[in-house]
């Protein structure tokens, strides 16, 4: 395990950890919208629903940016072999990042009494579109932020002919954060214009930029974990990037399905999106080629954990769940149904909020100097999140197929009394896995937050042997079968997207919902299941490892043993 | 730069080709997207739209301070927690929508929406200001009357004053005449809706169906000469909340959207003007038919529409003795 070289790396240290306060944040306002799901009449009048869904989509956001820049700031001086320029501008961006936090935070209960702050023509306090909620006032000091963010960057890496692809994607990745941000702050006058541009943000920041911010560390942080081979992960980051870009940039047309632009898109989105995947199955691919790389046991299981997560939930929800409604023919009927947070949670929160997560299990040890730490609270607490997402996607997923039946196909009427009541159980079930995630939530921020400051006295992770039969769930894996895992997926993926499909057929115009529930109650709960599945062996796999240097012949040595320095 | 193996796999010309096919298809994405805003297209644009006095550049200036896509969807983005508004509009019309939005809370009786159809903003935007064939024409404010009128709606009341609710109407027009690309897609005509899931027959008593005046239908026979107050105040409870009147008023102190009625009659109120008046019978007959001339100071003007032509002498009467019992 390597050790703190350069001092300008602690400063990443307040971004993890803010990040993790913001994340805690985001879980409970998540929590008190899905129960407002449950009962809309809770708190109506005082903290309305799209008060808290605004600060609980702003949230998520700013922790996820705030998890990049801790590790930005953490392997920007390792790959720059010196130290970070400008650390006082770091610190102030810190201050800043907190002020905008709290501002947004106050400023978007004033939805409930219509006040945006209008000025020059422009919503000062808060503006009322969907993840882009914050006022002008706030997306200039973001802006600001993103800024000194690329500047520290850029200035902190070496001269441009020693950069490797990882310097080129995260350099890129940076400047396009701060660039595409641009598109979001004009008032628009037309919708079809402002929805055009508000997914230039959203889209290009989630497709373009986060996509090659999170290739590039990921990337590098395989290096550090698996001493993975520089340019082979190099070679990994070029075409991952480009694929992204390749498919991502027409792919954006997937949004101007329905807003108003013409019907040409429709094709264009169809078919370019449906290209999306691609990079996620390659970067999919190469975690297992690296993880394999030097074929030891996991020094720092939960930051793995969170790492396979990421990529493995990026697969699944932003690749899987996106490539089934990225089609006109199926978007069609998903669109603007509980079908999509269904993907967005996966994605969002798999993708980008786990690789922030385990940016942390890697970096707050080193940072805090601790040699051993009790690695078993991380673990519990990714299955607990992992699975309580995997929850929240199922109830959101057959929860839409209902709505999308009975409010698109039937025409009832929303709360006449028919769509809400049917989709009353699966309301229910996105706060009861919402419990289980925020076990999980609230267990790794305790962890991380009071990570090396606990008391000494706690009792060390035992060493515990294994038989040496591995078994079958433990067995090294391999190729094909890992091929095989991911063909399932992609398996019950169709079973989705042929779903969605059949909701075209005239017998469930007609009112007969038969095809689509059988095949979407195969569907999502396979995928699902499978998708647990998967990580599980591919951990097992990895934890079952002989280590080397230690074991006795015939013995595995257990994974809870402390990092080794 | 990197090739894997160090073997020869032109792997700087395969790079060069990745970004020349890029750069091709951001030519592709521009030229689409210029091509998506052509004046040729005849797509709607919000400056051409007005709805009593307000733009609809206005109503989107409204619907986006009030975060309105933060529950429901526009054009099907936004957060799902209420209903699509794209084509509120063309289904349920100003009138209901005028009668709807300033005291969300409530769905609007048929009564209601017939006071909104003496505004001649609405009147004209309508083109009616007959009920029944208001009804004709919107068939989805008929189905709302039917199954809601006069139950307690999802939604907080949200501080909307008149100007506001106008812009919000304008706004919702035009999205309502904005080409989608037929999107929400519409159902089939011949559907059979499982029998678990069919629209319920509205409950008795619960405002009117579409073809009735909620007014006229479920208020008994007008009174006798001799009637009992009892039997009057009973009367006025029942007129109030047929005419939609508990939308926006609580029957306590509290405000709703209008002043509560709770120790209301012969008691002082304040005016916005500055003086005191007594809410003697004149002052409570006049409030429910001249709404705007007096304005009870804290509440903004315009919002309540005039009850003049739906209340008669003896409805209002009862109404009255129904305030006087609070």
């Amino acid at each position: 395990m390597i050790k703190i070289d350069y001092q300008t790396q602690r400063l990443s240290l307040r971004f993890f950890l803010l990040m993790l306060v913001l994340f805690g944040f985001q879980v409970l306002f998540g929590l008190l919208i899905a129960v407002q799901h449950v009962d809309p009449r809770l708190l109506s009048g005082i903290l309305n629903f799209n008060v808290l869904r605004a600060e609980h989509t702003n949230l998520g956001i700013l922790w996820i940016l705030s998890g990049f820049i801790g590790t930005i700031l953490f392997v920007g001086p390792l790959l720059s072999r010196r130290e970070l320029a400008a650390p006082g501008l770091i610190r102030f961006l810190f201050w800043a990042l907190l002020a905008v936090t709290l501002w947004n935070i106050a400023t978007q209960s004033l939805a409930a009494r219509g006040v945006a702050g209008w000025w020059l023509g422009q919503p000062w306090l808060q503006e009322g579109l969907e993840y882009l909620e914050a006022g002008r006032a706030a997306d200039i000091v973001i802006f600001v932020g993103f800024a000194i963010l690329a500047w520290v960057v850029l200035r902190t890496f070496p001269a441009r002919r020693e950069w490797n692809e990882i310097h080129w994607g995260l350099a890129i990745g940076v400047s396009a954060l701060t660039f595409v941000w641009l598109f979001g702050v004009f008032f628009v006058e037309r919708l079809d214009l402002q929805e055009y541009f508000r997914w230039y943000v959203v889209h290009y920041w989630v497709e373009g930029v986060w996509e090659v911010i999170h290739i590039s560390l990921v990337g590098f942080l395989l290096v550090l974990m698996f001493k993975a081979d520089v340019k082979a992960v190099g070679y990994a980051v070029f075409w991952g990037v480009a694929m992204v870009w390749l498919s991502g940039l027409i792919g954006n047309a997937h949004h101007y399905f329905w807003i108003g632009t013409p019907e040409f898109w429709q094709f264009w989105g169809s078919l370019f999106s449906a290209l999306e995947p691609l990079p996620l199955v390659f970067c999919f691919w190469h975690i297992y080629l690296d993880a394999h790389q030097d074929r030891r046991p996991l020094e720092n299981a939960p930051a793995f954990y969170f790492i396979l997560g990421s990529v493995v939930l990026e697969q699944v929800g932003a690749g899987i769940l996106g490539f089934t409604m990225t089609f006109a023919l199926t978007n069609v009927w998903s669109h603007g149904t509980w079908v999509t947070p269904s993907h967005a949670h996966l994605a969002l929160f798999g993708t980008f909020g786990m690789l922030g997560i385990a940016s942390a299990y890697y970096a707050i040890p080193l940072l805090r100097g601790v040699k051993d730490f009790d690695q078993r609270l991380g673990r519990i607490a990714f299955w607990l999140v992992f699975a309580g997402m995997l929850g929240i996607a199922f109830a959101f997923a057959i929860g839409g197929t209902i709505q999308v039946f009975l409010y698109r196909s039937m025409g009832l009427s929303w709360f006449g009394g028919q769509v809400f009541p049917a989709m009353q159980f699966y309301k229910v079930l996105v706060p009861v896995f919402g419990l289980v995630f925020l076990a999980g939530a609230g267990l790794l921020v305790y962890d991380l937050l009071t990570l090396g400051l606990r008391a000494r006295g706690a009792p060390q992770p035992r060493k515990t042997f294994r038989p040496a039969d591995p078994g079958r769930w433990r067995r090294t894996l391999h190729g094909t079968e890992a091929g095989l895992w991911l063909a399932g997926m992609w398996i019950f993926g169709a079973f989705i997207t042929l779903g969605l499909l059949s909701f075209n057929l005239d017998a469930v115009a007609l009112g007969d919902p038969t095809i689509p529930y059988i095949l979407a109650g195969l569907g999502y709960p396979g995928l699902l299941l499978i998708t647990l599945l998967f990580v599980w062996r591919f951990l097992a796999s990895l934890e079952a490892r002989p280590a080397p240097e230690t074991a006795a012949p015939g013995m595995d040595q257990a994974i809870d043993q402390a990092a080794r320095a | 730069m990197s090739c894997l193996n160090g073997t020869d796999c032109r792997e700087t010309a395969k790079r060069r080709s990745a970004l020349a096919v890029l750069a091709l298809m951001l030519a592709i994405f521009l030229l689409l997207s210029a091509w998506s805003f052509l004046p040729s297209r005849n797509q709607v644009v919000p400056d051409d739209i007005q709805y009593g006095g307000a733009s609809a550049v206005e109503g989107k200036r409204v619907f986006q301070a009030y975060n309105c896509m933060g529950c429901h969807t526009i054009v099907g983005n936004g957060a799902y927690f209420g209903p699509d508004l794209t084509r509120i509009h063309a289904e349920a019309g100003p009138a209901w929508l005028a009668a709807f939005l300033p005291s969300a809370g409530g769905w609007p009786t048929s009564a209601a929406v017939r006071v909104q159809l003496q505004n001649p903003a609405i009147r004209e935007d309508a083109g009616t200001d007959d009920l029944q064939a208001y009804l004709q024409r919107y068939p989805g404010a008929a189905e709302r009357l039917e199954q809601r009128a006069g139950q307690h709606s999802l939604m907080p009341n949200l501080p909307l004053n008149a100007h506001e609710v106008a812009a919000l109407i304008a706004f919702l027009k035009y999205t309502s005449s904005m080409h989608t690309e037929g999107w929400p897609p519409k159902p089939h005509a011949n559907r059979r809706v499982p029998a678990s899931w069919a629209p319920k027959a509205p409950m008795a008593g619960n405002g009117a169906a579409a073809g009735q005046t909620a007014a006229a239908a479920s208020s008994p026979a007008p009174s006798s000469a001799g009637a009992q107050p009892q039997d009057l105040v009973a009367r006025g409870r029942q007129l109030v909340s047929d005419l939609g009147c508990v939308a926006c008023h609580a029957t306590d102190q509290k405000r709703t959207v209008g002043p509560g009625w709770g120790q209301l009659a012969g008691h002082e109120v304040q005016l916005a003007d500055g003086t005191t008046v007594t809410a003697d019978e004149a002052y409570l007959a006049r409030s429910i038919r001249q709404p705007d001339a007096q304005i009870v100071a804290g509440y903004p003007p315009h919002v309540m529409p005039s009850y003049d032509a739906l209340i008669d002498e003896a409805d209002m009467k009862a109404i009255v003795a129904y305030l006087n019992s609070l």
